[in-house]
C-alpha cells in the first residue's frame, strides 16, 4: 500500500497549479472564441465607417462616437432607455417585494405550488405573453372596455410607453421574484419575533429589520431586471408601436434595417458600458451593505 | 440513401463528370411565404427540367441577415445563388460579393424591363413589388380609390404604417411627396413629410407585428400600407376580410433582384438557375402563384387576366420612378426628419 502510494507520488509530474491551469483552459478558450472575440469585433466595427447602402468602410474613424455623443436624438435614446429600464425595475421590486416575502414565509405543497405558479410564465415565450398584453390592453380589448363601463375614457394603454411598461414589468417580474427569494436567505422568522416581542411596530420591525435583511435580494433583483430592462428588444418593439425608441430596438434597427452595422455596433459597446456601470453599483451596494 | 435518390445522384455524377460542375445550387431568397410559392413555382419544376441539379433553398427572414451571411462566407461561400432587396444588393456589389452578372450568364438579360437593370449592382431584378392601400372590409365598406383614405379623418387611431427605416415608409413618403405636389424626391421631400404630419395623428402603430397584413384582416386595424404580392395572398386566406387596391395616383415599385455569388462553388449550375428563373414561362409561372410582376417583358402576354390585374404588371406605366441607389444617399436624411418630426405627432 504504502509503495503504491510512494510511486503515485513520484510519478506525479505536475503541480496542483498546473493541474489548475489545464482544467481551466478549455471554457478559458472557448470564451475567448465564442466571447470575447466577438466582443472585439464589435468593438472594431464601432471604428468604422459606413457607407451608403448598408456598406461598412474599413478605416478608423471615432464619427461614430462623437455623432452619438452630438445628436439629442440618441442622447434622448439613451436616456429614455436608463429611465425606461429603471421605472420597470422599481415597478417590478414594488410589486415582486410581497409575494416574494409571502413565499418565503409559507411552507409545504403550498409554497411549491405557489412557486411553481411564479415560475410558469417562464415556461412560455416573452413573445406570447407580449401578444397576450396586446390582446388585453388594445383598444378593443376587456380593460379599455371595463374602464370605458363605468364612464371613463381610458388613456392609450397599447402601443405607446404605457404598453411598454405594463408588458415589460409583467414579464420581468417572475426573475425579480426569483432573485428576491435568493437573496433571502437571512431573513429567519425568530429575528421578526424577537422584535416585535421587544415591542417593534410591524412597521419598525418591516424597516429596521426584515429590509435591512433583505437588501441583497433587493439589490440582486434590481440588477437582473436593469440588465434584462436595458436589453430587452421583443416587448418595446411589439406594445411600443415604433413611438418608442430604445437602445435594444435602435440596434436591430440600424443592425437589420438600415444595414448601418458601424452604428449598431457602437450602440452594443454603449449597452455593455450601461451593464458594466450597473455592475459597479451593485458592487458598491453589496459593500456597503456588508 | 434511397435507391432512387441513389440512382438520380449516380445519374448526375455521370452526367456532370469531366465537367468540373457541382449539382448542387444553394438558393437563398426570403423565408416564409416567399419560401413556400417559389419552391413550388419555380424550384420544384427546375429540379424537374433539370435532374442532374439540386436546388436547395436557403430561407433567411431578410436582406440584411443575407448580406450578413454572405459577409460572414467571403472566404468560403457556401450559397450560390441569392435572392435580395436591390438596395442592399447595392452593397454586396460594392463588397465584391456578387460576381457579374451579364448575358453569359443568361440570355434573357435584354428581354429584362429597364427598371430590373440597375447600374452597379451585379444581379438584375426577378420580381417587381409594389405598396398597395389595405384595408380591412368589415371596417370600411367603401372600397377606396385614394392614397387619401389613410387621411379621412373616420380612421383615426385604425391606420397601420411600417415606419421609416422600413422601405414601405421611404415608399409612401415618396408617394406622399407626389400627393402633396412635389416634384421628384431628389429636390427635398418637405412637401411629403408636411403631408405624412398630417397623417400622424390617425395612425394606430408605426410598427404593425408580425406583420402588416394580419391586424388589418383581423380587424385590429382599419387600413394600411403593404406589399402587394404578400397582400395579394393573404386576401386569398383572408376569407374576404383582407383588401388590397392599388390607388388610382399609381404606386412604386420594390425590386427584388437575383445575383451570382461571387466564386460559388456551383458554377455552372448556378446559372443555369439563374437563366430558368428570369425565363418568361417561369416569370409568368410565379405571377400566376404570388402576383408579383415579372422583371422579364416577355412574360406578360403569358399571364392570365386574372392574375396580370392583381399585379402592377398591367399598369406599369403608373408607377413612379424610384431609383433606389438614389433613395439610399437621402434615406437617413428621411429617417431623422420621420422620428423627429413626424412620429411624435401620433398620440
Amino acid at each position: 500500500m504504502t509503495t503504491a502510494i510512494a510511486l503515485t507520488r513520484s510519478r506525479r509530474r505536475f503541480s496542483d497549479h498546473q493541474v489548475a491551469i489545464a482544467l481551466l483552459l478549455p471554457i478559458a478558450l472557448i470564451n475567448v472564441v465564442g466571447f470575447m472575440l466577438p466582443i472585439f469585433n464589435l468593438a472594431r466595427f464601432s471604428f468604422n465607417r459606413a457607407t451608403t447602402g448598408g456598406g461598412i468602410e474599413n478605416v478608423l474613424t471615432l464619427e461614430n462616437w462623437t455623432g452619438l455623443l452630438r445628436d439629442p436624438f440618441y442622447l434622448e435614446l439613451i436616456l429614455n432607455s436608463i429611465w425606461i429600464s429603471l421605472g420597470v425595475t422599481l415597478c417590478a421590486l414594488v410589486l415582486s417585494y410581497p409575494i416574494a416575502l409571502y413565499l418565503h414565509r409559507s411552507s409545504g405543497t403550498w409554497r411549491t405550488f405557489l412557486t411553481v405558479l411564479v415560475i410558469s410564465p417562464l415556461l412560455t415565450s416573452a413573445v406570447v405573453r407580449t401578444y397576450g398584453w396586446i390582446a388585453i390592453l388594445s383598444d378593443e380589448g376587456p380593460v379599455v372596455g371595463a374602464i370605458k363601463s363605468v364612464g371613463l375614457t381610458p388613456p392609450p394603454l397599447m402601443f405607446n410607453i404605457n404598453g411598454v411598461f405594463i408588458g415589460l414589468t409583467e414579464i420581468l417580474m417572475p426573475y425579480m421574484i426569483l432573485a428576491l427569494m435568493a437573496g433571502f436567505g437571512r431573513l429567519d422568522p425568530k429575528v421578526e419575533e424577537a422584535a416585535r416581542t421587544l415591542g417593534a411596530t410591524p412597521w419598525q420591525c418591516f424597516r429596521r429589520v426584515i429590509l435591512p435583511l433583505t437588501a441583497p435580494g433587493i439589490a440582486l433583483g434590481c440588477l437582473l431586471c436593469f440588465v434584462l430592462a436595458v436589453s430587452s428588444f421583443i416587448t418595446p418593439k411589439l406594445m411600443g408601436g415604433g413611438r418608442v425608441f430604445l437602445l435594444a430596438t435602435e440596434i436591430y434597427d440600424q443592425a437589420i434595417v438600415t444595414l448601418n452595422w458601424p452604428l449598431a455596433s457602437t450602440l452594443s459597446i454603449l449597452v455593455l458600458i450601461i451593464f458594466g456601470a450597473a455592475l459597479v453599483a451593485y458592487s458598491a451596494v453589496l459593500k456597503r451593505l456588508d | 440513401m434511397k435507391t432512387g435518390t441513389l440512382a438520380r445522384s449516380v445519374a448526375a455524377l455521370a452526367l456532370t463528370a469531366g465537367m468540373g460542375q457541382a449539382e448542387t445550387v444553394v438558393l437563398s431568397a426570403y423565408s416564409g411565404i416567399f419560401e413556400e410559392n417559389y419552391m413550388k413555382a419555380v424550384v420544384e419544376p427546375f429540379m424537374e427540367a433539370h435532374p442532374e441539379i439540386e436546388v436547395e433553398f436557403y430561407g433567411m427572414p431578410n436582406s440584411a441577415q443575407m448580406l450578413g451571411t454572405l459577409r460572414a462566407q467571403k472566404d468560403a461561400p457556401q450559397i450560390d445563388v441569392m435572392i435580395m432587396d436591390v438596395s442592399v444588393a447595392k452593397a454586396a456589389t460594392d463588397e465584391g460579393l456578387f460576381a457579374p452578372l451579364d448575358a453569359s450568364v443568361t440570355g434573357h438579360i435584354d428581354d429584362l424591363y429597364p427598371q430590373a437593370k440597375v447600374d452597379g449592382v451585379n444581379a438584375v431584378g426577378v420580381t417587381f413589388d409594389n405598396l398597395v392601400l389595405l384595408y380591412n372590409t368589415d371596417k370600411v365598406t367603401d372600397k377606396p380609390a385614394s392614397w387619401e383614405a389613410l387621411w379621412d379623418p373616420q380612421y383615426k387611431g385604425q391606420v397601420s404604417i411600417p415606419a421609416v427605416p422600413d422601405i414601405q415608409g421611404t415608399t409612401l413618403t415618396i408617394l406622399a411627396n407626389r400627393l402633396a405636389g412635389g416634384e421628384s424626391y431628389l429636390d427635398g421631400m418637405e412637401p411629403g413629410l408636411a403631408k405624412l404630419m398630417e397623417l400622424a395623428p390617425n395612425v394606430q402603430t408605426w410598427e404593425p407585428r408580425p406583420d402588416v397584413y394580419q391586424p388589418i384582416s383581423s380587424g385590429t386595424a382599419a387600413i394600411g400600407i403593404g406589399w402587394n404580392a404578400r397582400a395579394q395572398v393573404y386576401a386569398d386566406k383572408s376569407d374576404g376580410k383582407l383588401g388590397v387596391v392599388l390607388p388610382a395616383e399609381g404606386s412604386g415599385f420594390q425590386i427584388n433582384v437575383i445575383g451570382l455569388v461571387q466564386d460559388a462553388p456551383a458554377g455552372d449550375a448556378a446559372k443555369t438557375f439563374i437563366d430558368y428563373a428570369l425565363s418568361p414561362e417561369v416569370q409568368a409561372r410565379f405571377t400566376e402563384t404570388m402576383f408579383y410582376a415579372p422583371t422579364n417583358q416577355k412574360a406578360a402576354p403569358l399571364i392570365s387576366d386574372a392574375a396580370i390585374s392583381r399585379t402592377a404588371a398591367g399598369a406599369m406605366d403608373k408607377m413612379v420612378p424610384i431609383n433606389w441607389l438614389e433613395v439610399a444617399t437621402i434615406r437617413d436624411g428621411i429617417t431623422e426628419q420621420w422620428r423627429r418630426r413626424i412620429i411624435p405627432l401620433s398620440r
